[in-house]
């Protein structure tokens, strides 16, 4: 019919203004996540509370954005100790990668989606500082990945 | 004296209907848009988003008056109250109650309709004093739209008058009162359908509500003919839509609906403003909700479907109503015999 299309499309209006809207108010409701959203990247740590990143190095190559950066110097032992942790979050594009290519599972994709800032220099982040790298084998024995 | 103080009490009165009113359809068409697009609309500014309109309302008076240097000042200056000056003036013949009305005039109908067509004119205006394409564009579109409209909207109310036999509003609605055959409430939208929808559906352009708000255009020329214009003369002219789409609900409601009346019961004096007004607001919630529901139509196709269907389907039942009403009489009384 001439004109049935019209009447259709005032039906369906009227269909959604009788139903509740959808909105979710932000600052007060929040969504749950679904457990793959992709966030800010973030360290993880084992049991002891030590950080499982062994300065391999492998995120900062694999990162195509190069939002990444690991500081290394050597300890006393001989071992490697991260003095700097750097990780840009306004450059990054919460692509991945890094967490995929990391083989001890040291790094992670968080829920942590409100990342505006006040000021610039906050989004570049400090991850880890001054603490000494996880041994490869060490990390091998707790691997939870 | 008292009479200078009467006339400027019910003026008074008119402006004040026309401010309060506009504040509660630019909160009503938020809401309402948004519930029919399934958001919640405004909610922040007071108690259910109720005082979002008064918060616009000073920033827009608050606002630095600003005019483009190479606009036309004059006409600038003085085509927003072209736009609001003629809606202002069309709530002169409304008919709120058996003797509530502003002024009872003879051809009140053909006022408010010789009013509202001055509203194109202001557009035009705008549009040509902003100097801007946008502008222009709007400018243009209304003119070529809007008068157009207004051939389908005058004959589409030559229906009612022709069955109440006069152009007052006051005995349009009169002649409402009653039953057909003690139980079809006696309005004329009954009888008049083809010529309700045509109504309808120009209102609608004449008033530049979203199916065809060519002028505006909010995705394509950034609200066309008001894009220069902020403050104060933009609230003017924003002022004047809302008050249009009120004039042409109401004289909708006076001509096709009974106005001020209830169906089957009489309807009491301190009621009738109350009826009136609810009918009215009726009439907008279906003009809002056309507005959620519809996109906008491309220009050529308006102006086609304007000249090519709404003006000969007006025409051809204004003749054919003149027939019917003419010889039905003769007929039935031929039968009798």
């Amino acid at each position: 019919m001439w004109g049935s299309g019209i009447i259709k499309g005032f039906a369906i209006t009227m269909r959604n203004m009788l139903r509740t809207p959808i909105t979710v108010q932000y600052p007060e409701q929040r969504l749950e996540l679904p457990e793959r959203a992709r966030w800010a990247v973030a360290p993880r740590y084992d049991e002891a509370g030590l950080p499982k990143c062994t300065a391999c190095l492998i995120c900062v190559k694999e990162c195509p954005d190069h939002v990444l950066s690991i500081e290394v110097s050597k300890n006393a032992e001989g071992g490697k100790h991260i003095d700097r942790y750097v990780y840009e979050v306004g450059a990054c594009m919460m692509c991945g990668l890094c967490v995929e290519a990391c083989p001890f599972s040291a790094i992670e994709m968080s829920h942590e989606y409100e990342l505006a800032t006040r000021d610039h220099g906050d989004l570049v982040r400090v991850l880890l500082s001054d603490v000494d790298a996880a041994s490869p084998r060490r990390a091998k024995g707790g691997d939870d990945a | 004296m008292t009479t200078a103080l009467a006339i400027l009490a019910r003026f008074g009165a008119m402006l004040g209907l026309l401010l309060v009113n506009g504040v509660m359809l630019i909160y009503m068409l938020r809401k309402v848009l948004g519930r029919l697009h399934i958001r919640i609309g405004p909610n922040r500014v007071g108690p259910w988003g109720l005082l979002q309109t008064t918060n616009d309302v000073i920033k827009l008076l608050t606002k630095e008056d600003l005019r483009p240097d190479s606009a036309d000042a004059w006409l600038f200056n003085i085509a927003p109250f072209l736009i609001f000056v003629p809606s202002f003036m069309a709530y002169l013949p409304l008919v709120f109650g058996p003797s509530l009305t502003v002024t009872s005039l003879d051809t009140g109908v053909l006022l408010v309709f010789a009013l509202t067509a001055l509203v194109p004119l202001g557009v035009v205006m705008a549009g040509w004093a902003s100097n801007s394409k946008w502008s222009l564009l709007g400018g243009m579109r209304a003119a070529g739209l809007q008068i157009a409209y207004e051939v389908p909207l005058l004959l589409s109310a030559l229906g009612p008058v022709m069955m109440a036999g006069s152009l007052n509003p006051v005995a349009i609605v009169a002649a409402q009162s009653g039953t057909w055959f003690g139980f079809i409430p006696r309005w004329f939208v009954l009888p008049q359908v083809i010529a309700f929808v045509v109504y309808a559906i120009s209102s609608q352009a004449e008033t530049q509500q979203t199916p065809f708000d060519m002028s505006e255009a909010e995705s394509e020329l950034i609200t066309g003919f008001a894009n220069e214009y902020g403050g104060m003369r933009f609230s003017f002219m924003y002022l004047a839509e809302f008050s249009n789409m009120f004039i042409v609900s109401a004289i909708g409601t006076m001509l096709f609906f009974g106005g001020w009346q209830l169906p089957w019961v009489a309807t009491p004096a301190w009621l009738a403003p109350i009826v009136f007004i609810a009918k009215t607001y009726v009439g907008i919630f279906v003009m809002m909700w056309a507005r959620g529901s519809l996109p906008r139509f491309r220009v050529d196709q308006m102006l086609s479907f304007c000249w090519k269907r709404l003006i000969p389907i007006s025409l051809g039942w204004v003749v054919l109503w003149a027939c019917i009403q003419r010889l039905a009489p003769v007929v039935i009384a031929a039968v009798v015999r």
